[in-house]
Formats: structure tokens, sequence, C-alpha cells
């Protein structure tokens, strides 16, 4: 039972990371039908900037922002310098300009910085943990489950209650129309990049904080997580790709400590198989939200 | 029988083949040559390894180019295949040293390494029927986003097993090696392979099961709608590209002489890939062409990245070119093209560009223009019986408790006013919307419940109000789709030939533009040409002559009766012309609200008050 | 307001309207009629810059507008309701409506809110209702207030009573009907002509992509078969 209750909250720590990186995917999704195979090189170009500040003795306080700002500018870089261009192509070609995007995007990092691994300091509370009965819960977990809980939060009142939010939802529920309504699409679409890029940069904090270390490739496993959990989620819907990261990151604890010795090590190619599997049966993902209709 | 699987023997076999014959000797002679000048051992092995790459992108061209659906796992089937290969083709002796305690007693197999590859290929193509069906559950179609999650697993759980099971892969850092002298070294069998791909890539493009899967990928619906099941299509092209890509996945470790996770994981795909984008994915030429440039660009980028900027021997030194030719240049160049291309030229070079097609426009023998079709002599007659067929969408009552009767021979008209219900009505027919209630019968057989492919090949076929062609076929070929189909299922029927309909059609002189280029007339003509080629028994028209001036809908009227008549089919027909409409009709049905109004001849609907409300619109009340 | 002239819009090969002329001026109700495919949505979804003409020009207040994209042409003061109605299903009424008005300053936006609130009870019955759950007589409400939040100067309708019953359709005209008289400037494309051209100060009959007839609406109801001029008769 202690154990379950440990792997509980190992998973939603791990799931809320997850459900951050989903939530962007799925934000530029609902506006650009473009699934964002280079959303991992936002923390790919973060865990760089950590790298050389925290070399240079700045505090995490002053980094943790400062990656969040970091992620927020790349989005909207990569946005104007290649998305903008595919707008309105096929699935086809989006599909492959994000994936050519990550590609370029982590080569320049193994090209002109370096192809090793930059280690940084990580902060210095990473590895407390404080007991509740006979659990012992990692100040991190907890750290990382409450800001995501305030994000999550925040980011449903600035969708619900802001005409911005209004604007973003009305552009992913019907491009053309909300076009009509005097929504601009670049603004839109700016914003939803921005919004992805904050998400990510959140989530990226904490990421970087946990793996102490960075490389031209970091980016390919936050990426897929994010990607995988937005599928699974089902990729119209934001409550989904939320939930799909929760479940993701739960999915894996539980494999990981349920697998028999031996079959450990495939935890991962496990999870991918259940993912396969999961697209086989149930293509349009894990949760469908119904829409409003007349019965 | 090769006229079912080849419609014409000179375009789709001989010339196809001496096509692939000339690529494969335009390749190994440039190839040949480059090593030659060069005279050095790397420039031998970049061609060796160019050759290999050419038979793997040719093997996933043949998937993507003629399904359009974007497979990121191709690499992953490499790996299978080449593992497969690698652990059955290494002796004993070396097994020992790296996997000795490899289940199933591989490690004292020793078998010959042909034997091998041919039982690798078979493995992985095993694996790609399994692969091939779960991708048909998700529903793939061209651009759809579940059948590339799909394979991207694939890619990363065979990476993920090929790491994690050193017992049988020999793991991550170590791999599987065969012993220094035991790895091939003769190019033979990868000329073999590379012509072999090369024959197979074209002849499969332009077989029934290729011209098909191609269809489907133009347009699924309308593929279907002509009686095309694309997901058997899809699963033969899938099986056939795992195929060849198995060759060269083989062939690769047979001449590396080893083989590591990595050498079949992303980079791999990001190289193949960008080949395919770069070159075309539509066609094998374009793939080879991309192949040969991409590698040219690969190796400049090497070069440059190691020595600073040499071209052939002139050098171009200095710190500041230092700095952007470095190592990992590569990586940089290829996604940049890859980008690059997806933007600005998402079609790659060649696009669909045969360089055999060409041949053979230029020096294959023309067909003449052939007689006008007969009427075909009297039939059987079919009847087609739709009662009581209800339709809703959510709380909106699309139809309600419609009855509809039509006979091959006649021609039966439809009008209504906008939301009248008259395209669901034929949406129902044709298989594409389910009916809530009621049911219809094709010759006392209820047919209700079938999809619409196999309601087409029944011979229930239609055209479309916002035509449907497959818009990068020729004329030809997309008259030629339906014809494929008919000779198959509805070979005891009248088929008109495909050139006659299409000089009947007044297309003779396009007959090999794509179908995307015809103006709106021809463009009707040819939709028309292209259901009539299934040889139906009823052809359901909707609003054929929209966007048409009145001369052309006279002519379209024509077109219809005498096309309908070489078949003998009935014709059902929706438009809002009433000149076309009564000029064309036996009966004809009035349509409002989803209920019929009005039934009987031309001129009997026409002085039908409810009907010129309908219309017009009622005083208010 | 509005000067249209030679207007052709083609969707790859098909013609769908060819060289169109048509003006709307300022307070005028000005109707277009003709069967389906006509090109009548065609030419609204030109007018309102959701498709791009291959030929001739439109002109808005005097500035020419042609090609501009539709968030320009609703800043300028041209709101489209479109075919179908497009309402956002899964956003509550008061959501839909303030989308509607985006363009509009905060409190200006509120204001129009309680005017839309008053004037059609409908709706504000339902106000926090998820518009995809509303009928389509209170979806059309929606649809044509939410257009009017945005505070048009011409405000162009698709087809306003389609696949409405009866009763539903009096209750869309009776609004056109208001509208009108509050002074304002529409364009509405309809296929229940009777009723238009008892609305409308002018009409013009499209067919096959062009322009068959014109002319007042006292004109075009004495005109001998209408029938026979929409359907080709």
């Amino acid at each position: 039972m202690t154990e379950l209750l440990q792997n509980l909250i190992d998973g939603l720590g791990r799931g809320s990371i997850y459900a951050l990186l989903a939530l962007g995917v799925a934000v530029v999704f609902g506006v650009m039908h473009l699934l964002n195979f280079a959303h991992g090189e936002l923390i790919t170009v973060a865990g760089y900037v950590a790298f050389w500040t925290l070399g240079a003795n700045w505090s995490w306080y002053l980094v943790a922002p400062l990656i969040i700002l970091t992620a927020i500018a790349v989005s909207l870089l990569i946005e104007r310098i290649a998305f903008s261009r595919v707008r309105g192509a096929s699935d086809f070609t989006m599909l492959l300009t994000s994936f050519g995007v990550h590609f370029v995007v982590s080569a320049i990092f193994l090209l002109y910085v370096s192809a090793g691994v930059k280690t940084y300091d990580q902060p210095w509370w990473l590895a407390n943990t404080f007991k509740v009965g006979s659990l012992n819960v990692e100040v991190f977990d907890t750290a990382v489950i409450v800001v995501t809980l305030i994000t999550l939060v925040a980011t449903g009142w600035l969708l619900q209650r802001t005409m911005f939010g209004l604007s973003l939802r009305a552009a992913a529920a019907d491009f053309e129309t909300a076009r009509l309504m005097g929504v601009r699409s670049d603004s839109v679409i700016r914003g939803a990049f921005a919004l992805s890029g904050l998400l990510a940069g959140i989530a990226g904090v904490f990421w970087l904080m946990r793996e102490g270390n960075t490389t031209p490739s970091a980016g390919i496993a936050p990426m897929l997580s994010g990607v995988l959990a937005a599928l699974i989620g089902g990729l119209g819907s934001l409550r989904g790709a939320v939930i799909g990261g929760f479940a993701l990151g739960l999915a894996e604890i539980l494999l990981r400590s349920w697998l028999p010795d031996g079959i450990e090590r495939f935890t991962d190619g496990f999870v991918f198989l259940l993912i396969a599997l999961l697209f086989i049966f149930r293509p349009q993902g894990l949760i469908t939200v119904p829409h409003a209709e007349r019965v | 029988m090769l006229s079912r699987l080849f419609p014409r023997t000179d375009r789709d076999i001989v010339f196809p083949m001496g096509g692939a014959v000339l690529l494969f000797g335009l390749l190994v002679a440039g190839g040949l040559l480059y090593q030659t000048i060069l005279g050095s051992g790397s420039a031998e092995r970049l061609v060796t390894g160019m050759m290999i790459d050419a038979i793997i992108v040719v093997g996933i061209q043949i998937y993507i180019g003629n399904t359009g659906v974007l497979s990121f796992g191709h690499i992953g089937f490499g790996a299978i295949a080449g593992y497969v290969f690698a652990v059955l083709a290494i002796a004993p002796t070396e097994k020992a040293k790296r996997i000795p305690d490899a289940p199933f007693g591989l490690a004292g197999v020793d078998m010959n390494p042909w034997l091998a590859l041919v039982i690798a290929i078979v493995v992985v193509a095993v694996v790609a029927l399994f692969v091939g069906l779960g991708l048909t559950r998700s529903g793939a179609q061209s651009g759809a986003v579940a059948p590339t999650v799909i394979t991207l697993a694939l890619l990363f759980v065979t990476h993920e097993v090929a790491r994690n099971w050193p017992k049988l892969t020999g793991g991550d850092r170590a791999g599987l090696g065969f012993r220094v002298g035991q790895a091939l070294d003769s190019r033979v069998p990868i000329y073999i392979g590379l012509l072999l791909a090369l024959v197979v890539a074209r002849l499969f493009a332009q077989s029934r099961s290729g011209r098909l899967a191609a269809a489907a990928r133009e347009d699924d619906l309308a593929a279907r709608a002509m009686g095309v099941n694309p997901v058997v299509q899809q699963m033969v092209a899938l099986v056939i590209s795992v195929a060849v890509v198995g060759i060269g996945a083989s062939l690769e470790v047979y001449e590396v002489g080893s083989i590591l996770p990595s050498n079949f994981f992303f980079d791999y795909t990001l190289l193949t890939l960008a080949m395919l984008i770069v070159g075309g994915r539509n066609g094998v030429t374009g793939a080879v062409v991309g192949v040969v440039v991409i590698t040219i660009a690969d190796e400049t980028a090497r070069r440059m990245g190691a020595d600073g900027f040499e071209f052939f021997g002139i050098g171009l030194d200095g710190a500041p070119l230092d700095w952007i030719f470095r190592e990992n240049l590569r990586t940089v160049v290829l996604g940049v093209a890859m980008l690059g291309f997806m933007i600005w030229r998402p079609l790659g070079l060649l696009d669909d560009w045969e360089l055999d097609e060409w041949l053979h426009r230029r020096f294959g023998a023309d067909a003449e223009e052939p007689e006008t079709l007969d009427e075909a002599l009297a039939r059987e007659v079919i009847e087609l019986h739709a009662s009581n067929i209800s339709v809703s969408f959510g709380g909106f009552r699309a139809l309600t408790a419609v009855g509809l009767e039509a006979r091959t021979g006649e021609v039966v008209g439809i009008i209504g006013p906008n939301g009248a219900g008259k395209t669901t009505l034929i949406n129902v027919l044709t298989g594409m919307v389910e009916a809530s209630d009621g049911s219809f019968e094709l010759q006392h057989v209820e047919v209700s419940k079938e999809p619409s492919y196999k309601l087409a090949r029944r011979g229930i076929v239609r055209t479309f109000q916002n035509l449907r062609l497959f818009g990068a076929l020729t004329v030809r070929e997309n008259v030629e789709t339906s014809a494929l189909v008919a000779q198959q299922y509805r070979s005891t029927e009248v088929i008109p030939s495909v050139d006659a309909l299409i000089a009947e059609a007044g297309l003779w002189d396009q007959r090999d533009r794509r179908a995307r280029e015809l103006d709106y007339g021809n463009s009707r003509r040819l939709e028309l040409a292209r259901a009539v080629a299934m040889g139906p028994a009823f052809l359901l028209l909707d609003e054929p002559t929209s966007g048409m001036s009145d001369t052309e809908s006279e002519q379209m009227i024509q077109q219809v009766r005498h096309m309908a008549a070489t078949v003998g089919a009935g014709v059902i027909v929706i438009d809002h012309d009433l000149n076309f409409i009564t000029g064309i009709s036996d009966r004809i049905y009035a349509l409002d609200q989803g209920r019929v109004i009005a039934h009987g001849t031309p001129a009997e609907v026409q002085s039908n008050s409810h009907v010129r409300a309908a219309y017009l619109g009622t005083e208010g009340s | 307001m509005l000067v249209v002239s030679g207007l052709t819009t083609k969707y790859g090969a098909i013609s769908a309207l060819r060289d169109a002329n048509l003006t709307v001026g300022s307070g005028e109700v000005v109707g277009l009629i003709g069967p389906n495919g006509a090109g009548k949505t065609t030419l609204l979804n030109t007018i309102a810059g959701l498709l791009t003409p291959t030929a001739g020009t439109i002109s808005f207040e005097g500035g020419d507008v042609t090609g501009s994209a539709p968030e320009k042409l609703l800043r300028a003061g041209l709101a489209l309701v479109p075919e179908h109605r497009k309402i956002f299903v899964d956003l509550t009424v008061e959501e839909n409506l303030k989308i509607g008005g985006v363009t509009v300053a905060a409190n200006e936006r509120d204001e129009l809110l309680d005017q839309m609130a008053e004037q059609f009870a409908v709706l504000r019955a339902k106000w926090t209702t998820a518009a995809g759950f509303l009928s389509g007589g209170e979806a059309q409400q929606l649809a044509i207030a939410r257009a009017l939040m945005s505070n048009p100067r011409l405000l162009m309708m698709d087809e306003p009573s389609l696949g409405l019953a009866p009763v539903l359709v009096d209750v869309v005209f009776e609004l056109i009907d208001s509208l009108r008289q509050q002074g304002r400037t529409l364009l509405v494309v309809e296929q229940n002509a009777t009723r238009m051209l008892d609305l409308a100060d002018r009409a013009y009959v499209l067919r096959s992509g062009e322009v068959v007839a014109s002319g007042t609406a006292t004109e075009l109801r004495a005109h001998d078969d209408l029938f026979d001029t929409f359907l080709g008769g």
C-alpha cells in the first residue's frame, strides 16, 4: 500500500511535467493543426541557458524565470521562421516541417556548442524529502505538483476569463469564423505559441532541475512525452492533454515498478507499445470530449 | 492475367522495367565514375553507401509515395531485418564472443548469409503485415496523424528492444559484428538488390494495386466511390515496401560488417526522409535523384566540416569559415534541406516525374483515337428500390420517409431547394451516410448497410457536387481506376473501353494531362467518364451542370444520355437547372425539407403548386 | 456604401461567380435570390474576404477592399452571418456574443451585451448555456446578434431561414424587418424569394454564377415567371 502511494506521488510528479508539456502541444495543435515535434527544443535551448548562467554563478531564483522567458522567445522565433510559412498546408507538410525544425535546432547545438554533456548545479533542496506517515515525499515532487496545479488554474483562467483566451478557443474551434468576428490570425497564432512556450518553460525549469545536465538532444525526451501525452488525450482537447500527461506519468512509474526484473529495462519500449496499441484501437485518443449538441 | 495487373503492357511493364534498368545504369555509372576519378577508398565506400541508401529510400518510397501515409517507422523495420540477418548470418565463433547466451539457441546457428537474408525479409514482411493491420484499424489515410504515431512508436520500440536485450542483440555499445574478412566485399549483391528495388518499385506503381493506392491517396472518398478498398492496397504497399527496405538493411549490415541500435534510429530516419522529400516522394526517379543530391550535399558538408572548405583541391581556409564548417554540419544541412523543401517545394525536385514515363511519351507507340461507342444492346433490367429512408444528424432530420424507385435504362431527376436533402439521399444510396430508418434494395437484394466501395462494385456509382477527381493522376489514369475495379468485380457487365470513353468525353487530346489541370467543363466530363468506366447499373449524378453555362449544360445532357446508354445504366440525377432536368428525366422527384413533395413526369412536377412554393418560398403566415 | 464590380471567383477550375455587379446604398435592404449553386454564397464570401476573387473590385465606403482579410473588413464595418450560422457550439451564448464584439472596446462591448440581452429574450434565457444546445431558430438569432456585436455598418446574411421550420422562418424575417426599421443596411441571401422581396428595397437574381436580373422589389415581384428565371425554365 505504501509502495502504491509512493508510486502515485512519483507518478503525479512526473505526470505534472508531462501535463504541462502536453498542454503546450495541444494549444498549438488546436489553432494550427500542427503537431509540434520541435516543442522539446525549447527545453534544449533553455538547458544551455541554464548551463551558462548557473555556470556564471547565478542563482536558480534568477535562472528559473530566465528559462521561462527563453522558452517563450524561442517558441515565437520558431513560429516566425518556420511555421508561419506553412500555415494552411497539408498535415503531411506540417508534420515534416516540425520534424525538420527539431533536427535543425538540435543540430545547431550539436554543431556550434558541443556534443558533450554540460552539467550544472542543481538546486540544493532537490534531494530533500520529508515524511508523511510512512511515506517519503520528495520536496521536488511537491514543488512540481503545486506549481503545475497553480499553472493549470492560471491557464484555465486565462482561457476562460480573458478575451485572449476566448479568441484562442474560438480560433481552435473554427478558425475561419473567428476571423469573420475580427480575430486576427497572426495575433492568435503567436499568442498560442507564446502560451505554449510559457508552459514549456515552466515544465522545463523542473525538467532541467531534475536532469542536472543538458545535451543537444535533450529536447527529444520532453518532446516525445508532450506529444504522446497530447495524443493519448485526444488532440482536440486541452483537458484531454492534461489528463493524458498525468496518465503517461503514472503509467511510466507504475509499469516500472510492476514489470518483473529483467523486463524493467524495457519500460520505455512497453510504453511505446501501449501507445501504439492505443492508436490502433482508439485513434481518437483516450478522452473524447463530446461537443455540445442538441439531441 | 497480366493485363488485369497491368493495364497497358508497354506503359506499365516494358517501359518501367527499362526505366528501372536505365536508372540503375545511370546511378552505377555515376558512382563508378566518381570513385575512379577520386581513386580513394573513402570514395568507394561513399558510393557503396549511396547504393544501399538508394535501396532503402526506394523501398520507403513504395509506401509513402503510393499511399501518401507518412511513416516514420521504416527504419525500424530495417532494424528488425538487420538484426535477424546479423544473428543468423554471423558465424558461431563470433557470436560466442558477443551473444553466447542468445535465446532459442541462436548462438549456435551457422547459416549461409543469403539464406539469412531471405529469412530476414520474410520475418520483417510478417511484422509489416501485423503493423499494417494495426494501421488500417486506425484509419490510415493520406495525411492522417495516427499512422505516423504508430510507425514512430515502432521505431522507438525496436530501438529500445535492441538496446535493452543484449543477450540477443549485443546491446547498446557493442552490438553485433562479423569477423573481419567475413563481411561482404563484393558489390555485386548490392547491385542486384538495387536493380531489384528499382524494378519492383516501378512495377508496383504501375500495377493495379499501386494505381488504386495512388487514387486513394489523391482522394480517399472518391476512390471508395469507385469501388477501391484503400486498406487492402495500403497493406500490399506496406509489405512490399518493407521487404525492399529489409533487403537494403541486411545488405548494409553485411557490407559494414556490424550493427548497432543507433545505426537504425533517428539519424538514419532523417537521412532517408530528407532524401525522399528533396527528390520527390511521389516517384521512384525522384527518390533516386534525392539520394544522389543529399549524398553529395552530405559528403560536401562532411568534408567542409572536417577539413575546412576544400573543393577538388582548392582550399579556402581561415578562422571565420572554420567556425561555420564544423563537424556535424551534416545534420544541420540535412535538417535545413528537409525544412526548406517542405516550406518551398513540398513535392520535391521531381515530384512524380518518371524517366520511363517521359520516354514512353516521346518514343512509345501511341494509341489511335478510337471509334465512338455504341449504345448497349438491351440488357436485363435492374431495379433500385429505396423505401422509407430517414436520416438524422444529431437533432437535425435531413430526410424523413423518402422513397424512390429507379430502373436501368431510365433517367430519374431529383429537385428541391437548398437543404432539402437531395445530396443526403445520394449519400445514403452510395453508402456514405447511414440511414437511421428505412432501407434500399438492388434487384431485390438489401444493400442498405454496405460500405461505398462494395456498393460501387455492385454497380451503384456516383459523381460529386464538389468535383472529386484524382488530381495528380492523368485523365487516362483516372478512368483506368474504375476500369481496373470493373475488370475484377463487374466483368459480367458491359464495360466500355477506357480509350473510347475518353474520346467520347471529348478528352482524347488531353488524355495524358493531369486531372487537376483540366478546365471546369472537362473536369465534369472526366468525372462522368470515370463513373461510366465502372460499367455501372446506376449512375448517381450530383449537380453535374453546377457552374456551367446554358450551352455547356445542353452538351452535358447529351453526354449523360449517350454515356448512360453505352452501358445501359439507369441514371439518378440531382440538379437545379430545370432546363437540364426536364430535358433529361423520365420522372422527377421533388424534395423539400427532407420529404418527397411531388413525383411524376417533368410537366406534372413543374406545374405542381407545392413545388413552386418550395422554391420561391411561401407568403408570410 | 458597397460597390461590387465585375467580380469573378473560382474554386480551382470551377468558375463559381462570373462578372458580378452589385451595389448597396446606405440604409437599403438588398436581397440576393436564386437557386442553390447560383453563387450567392460565393459572392458573400468573396465580399467578406474569405475568398479571393480572380477579377473585379469591391469597394466599401469609398475604399478599395478587394482581397482584404476578413478581420480587416470586420473592422471596416462589414459583418457576415455565414451560411449554416457557424456558431461556436462549445462556447456559451454569452461567449459567442463576446467574441462577436472582440474588436470593440471593453465597456462598449458590455453595453452591447446588455442591448442584445434586452433585444433577444430567447438568448437572455440561455445566456450561460453552450451554444450547441440551442435550437435552429435560437441559433440563428444568436448568429445575427453576434454579428451585431461588432456594430457593423453593413450586415450581410447568408440564408438566414435555411433549415428552419415555417414558424421559425417567421421569427427570422420579423427580426430582419426590425433591423430594417432600425435603419440598418442589409445584404441578404435568401432562398425564400417571396418573403425576401416583401422586405427588400432592391434585389438581384443570380443563376449559374451570373446576375440574370435585378431591380426594385416591386419590379421583380411583378416579373412574369420568377420560377422560370430561377430555374432556367
